[in-house]
């Protein structure tokens, strides 16, 4: 082999290693995304054949989208709600589930289930509970709160989306805080008990810091996830009532083939991507500088 | 030498990509190979839009097979909420288009291109006039019409002979609304208003163009000036109308408590129970009515009035066109397959379980003149007779293919008392100013 240190050895080198997933990234990735770009300078509609090259008309006509900017709000307190309560949810099942209950095997995996069903599945299980059983439980028990089906109400349908997916990604979450609290280290946490420190103490100073590398994962996840929500969406509001709950990916996919805009719908998928990656990167850069070292 | 197999590594992992590459976009369409192999096997595919026939089509697909054992017949579903344009643009994407794709009138335009022309075909001269108009482009005709449908008011006969209301009386919205209290007194619900926004926006709310005028293609230059911006729909007759006649529907509605609430499954329920005089639907929903039918099987449409005066356009006539066209795709299916495909369309108009399909199975009103079976179904018979009193306006098939969305959403605002029909006109004149 020998020549480690010339381009052609290092090459080689990286192709045995690297090349294959290098190769696949490209392909499915890298190509599709430039190619993608190019297409929100075009005026295509999504099927012809032909396309002409309009500079940037697309980008203009989003700025002047207004349903795409109320999307884009209406995406931002739904990320808000659902990044806190889930993260919040998961952290309390993780602590308690690692405070050596009895069954909590049993729980930790009755927790993580809903995350295994598919969003579409997920969406019509949904739709059937808030716009019948619950229905049908209020008219029968006087409950005024829900004798009408929370669908077809624009603030209570949010809650509906907020619900669903605090559900379905709270075990996720769950899991990742379980593994955060089995690393902090026992000889610290036994050091401080010898200190005296109670348990308010020992979680403010020692059990939070130790797991910020968990808070990192979990918050990036939980972003992503929220800003990226399509499925459920379709599912259980399918935007409705009038279009109050249409999140971004929604709207974006709607402009693309339901209005037949394709540049303008691609060209709003870039700047959500951008928007997207502007907020976790600064999110994991954050919570990367509060790690700290046992 | 050690360069030199790495090169070689390199440009066969080119090679083999291009290859595969070179698999999505196979087309093969050239008619010079059309010497078409009818002892081999051919697989088709068949884009079902028409969530309501999917069961009745896969049986269908069955029976063809048996009849013409080379051909088999897949078909596609799509799913509920997914407009046909989308997911026929999403399959050519995927470079694999369906044989026979079933899209909406407004879409062939678009994929015309990509349509054999089916103006040679045998059933295009047994085609009922008009029907093939909108599945047509430049004049050839690109597609296959699956059937006619109508709406309008379809209302229970053994409802209103309980509250004695003749439905044949309802001209003006004062007799509907005389109507509607006479149900009301019998202790049944006179109306359900479904609140999905292919309904109120691809169906109710058109009226709006369509009764504008009796003249021939007087709703697209109406529509032309609601693009240009020269509409003041508040203070349009046809609008005000049309609007006033919604509000009596919506103050009559089973829902009227949540009327964003209401499913299509629930309303053809409560419709074939007798639990409601009327529901604002067309005949495609007699499958769904079947299942509860409790009148037994007496129903029928009266027109959506729009004023007060009996003679005005609009007032005894209900709306009907072909609603579905299937197109033959060339791009993605070879000439083996085209063939096969059109084998299928011409078994569906002139084979008898063809012609049963589309008929007894399916309950459609199916577009050719050869087709003699008596229609069963209470709604295809009503739209029917309607046809043939020439009381049917025909239905505008170039809506932009996002107009039931938008304008439908708007019209659920409405409904559910979030607008007024001032915000309403003007929703509906910045949707065609900013169409193109």
């Amino acid at each position: 082999m020998g020549n480690e240190k010339s381009f052609w050895g290092k090459f080689k080198t990286f192709s045995i290693y690297a090349g294959p997933s290098t190769f696949a990234f490209l392909t499915v990735m890298i190509i599709p995304f430039i190619y993608g770009v190019y297409l929100t300078f075009t005026s295509w509609d999504g099927l012809s054949e032909i396309h002409k090259f309009i500079g940037f008309e697309n980008y203009i006509a989003v700025f002047k989208d207004t349903e795409f900017w109320t999307s884009l709000g209406f995406t931002g307190w739904y990320v808000l709600a659902t990044v806190i309560i889930t993260n919040a949810i998961a952290f309390l099942l993780a602590y308690v589930l690692t405070t050596g209950m009895k069954g909590q095997n049993i729980y930790r995996a009755g927790f993580f289930t809903p995350n295994l069903i598919g969003g579409i599945i997920l969406g019509f299980i949904w739709k059937f509970v808030f716009s019948n059983i619950l229905v049908y439980i209020g008219e029968n028990f006087n409950l005024p709160f829900f004798e009408t089906s929370w669908l077809a109400d624009p603030k209570k349908a949010f809650w509906t989306l907020v619900i669903v997916a605090v559900w379905q990604y709270s075990g996720y979450m769950m899991i990742i805080y379980v593994a955060g609290f089995m690393n902090v280290p026992k000889d610290i946490l036994e050091a401080a008990s010898i200190d005296g420190a109670n348990g308010f103490k020992k979680m403010k100073s020692i059990i939070l810091p130790m797991m910020i590398p968990s808070f990192t994962v979990c918050l990036f996840l939980s972003l992503q996830r929220g800003f990226m929500a399509y499925e459920v969406n379709l599912a259980l509001t399918g935007g409705g009532p009038y279009k109050t709950t249409e999140l971004i990916s929604m709207h974006v996919y709607n402009k693309a083939f339901l209005s037949q805009q394709y540049g303008v719908g691609q060209a709003e998928a870039l700047i959500l991507f951008i928007i997207v990656a502007t907020i976790t990167l600064i999110q994991v850069s954050i919570t990367k500088k509060m790690e700290v070292e046992a | 030498m050690k360069r030199r197999k790495i090169l070689s590594l390199i440009i066969t992992v080119v090679l083999a990509t291009s290859l595969l590459a070179g698999c999505g976009t196979k087309a093969k369409t050239d008619d010079t190979k059309a010497a078409i192999a009818t002892d081999k096997a051919v697989k088709i595919t068949m884009l079902n839009t028409k969530g309501e026939i999917l069961t009745q089509l896969e049986a269908a697909a069955k029976v063809f097979t048996t009849e013409n054992p080379n051909i088999t017949v897949e078909i596609i579903p799509v799913a509920a909420g997914v407009s046909p344009f989308q997911k026929i643009s999403t399959m050519y994407a995927a470079g694999n288009a369906p044989t026979l794709a079933m899209l909406d009138p407004n879409d062939i335009p678009k994929v015309a291109d990509k349509f054999a022309d089916l103006s040679a075909e045998k059933w295009v001269k047994d085609a009922s006039a008009g029907t093939l108009d909108a599945g047509s482009v430049n004049g050839k005709v690109m597609s296959f019409p699956l059937a006619i449908e109508g709406y309008g008011l379809i209302y229970n006969k053994v409802v209103l002979d309980k509250a004695k209301v003749d439905p044949s009386t309802i001209k003006t919205t004062k007799d509907l609304e005389a109507a509607f209290a006479k149900v009301q007194a019998t202790g049944v619900a006179p109306m359900v208003l479904s609140p999905m926004d292919w309904s109120l926006g691809a169906h109710f709310l058109t009226t709006l163009y369509m009764d504008q005028s009796k003249e021939v293609g007087s709703p697209e230059k109406f529509i032309g000036e609601l693009k240009a911006g020269k509409v003041d729909l508040s203070t349009n007759t046809v609008f005000n109308g049309l609007m006033t006649t919604f509000d009596v529907l919506k103050a009559n509605n089973l829902d009227k408590k949540s009327p964003l609430a209401g499913v299509y499954e629930k309303a053809a329920e409560h419709l074939g129970k007798g639990e409601a005089g009327f529901w604002f639907m067309g005949n495609w929903a007699w499958p769904d009515i079947k299942k509860f039918d409790t009148a037994n099987g007496q129903y029928g449409f009266i027109p959506v009035p729009i004023s007060n005066n009996a003679d005005d356009y609009g007032n005894s006539q209900i709306y009907a066109g072909s609603s579905k066209f299937i197109g033959v795709d060339t791009k993605n299916n070879d000439a083996n397959q085209q063939a096969a495909g059109k084998k299928f369309l011409e078994w569906l108009v002139y084979s008898e379980s063809g012609q049963d399909t589309l008929v007894n199975k399916c309950s459609l009103v199916p577009a050719f003149s050869n087709i003699k079976l008596e229609i069963k179904d209470p709604l295809g018979k009503s739209i029917n007779q309607y046809l043939t009193d020439k009381r049917a306006i025909p239905t505008i098939a170039t809506l932009p293919g996002d107009h039931w969305a938008q304008v439908g959403a708007s019209m659920q605002k409405y409904l559910d008392g979030k607008s007024d029909k001032k915000a309403l006109a003007t929703d509906i004149q910045n949707y065609w100013k900013n169409i193109k």
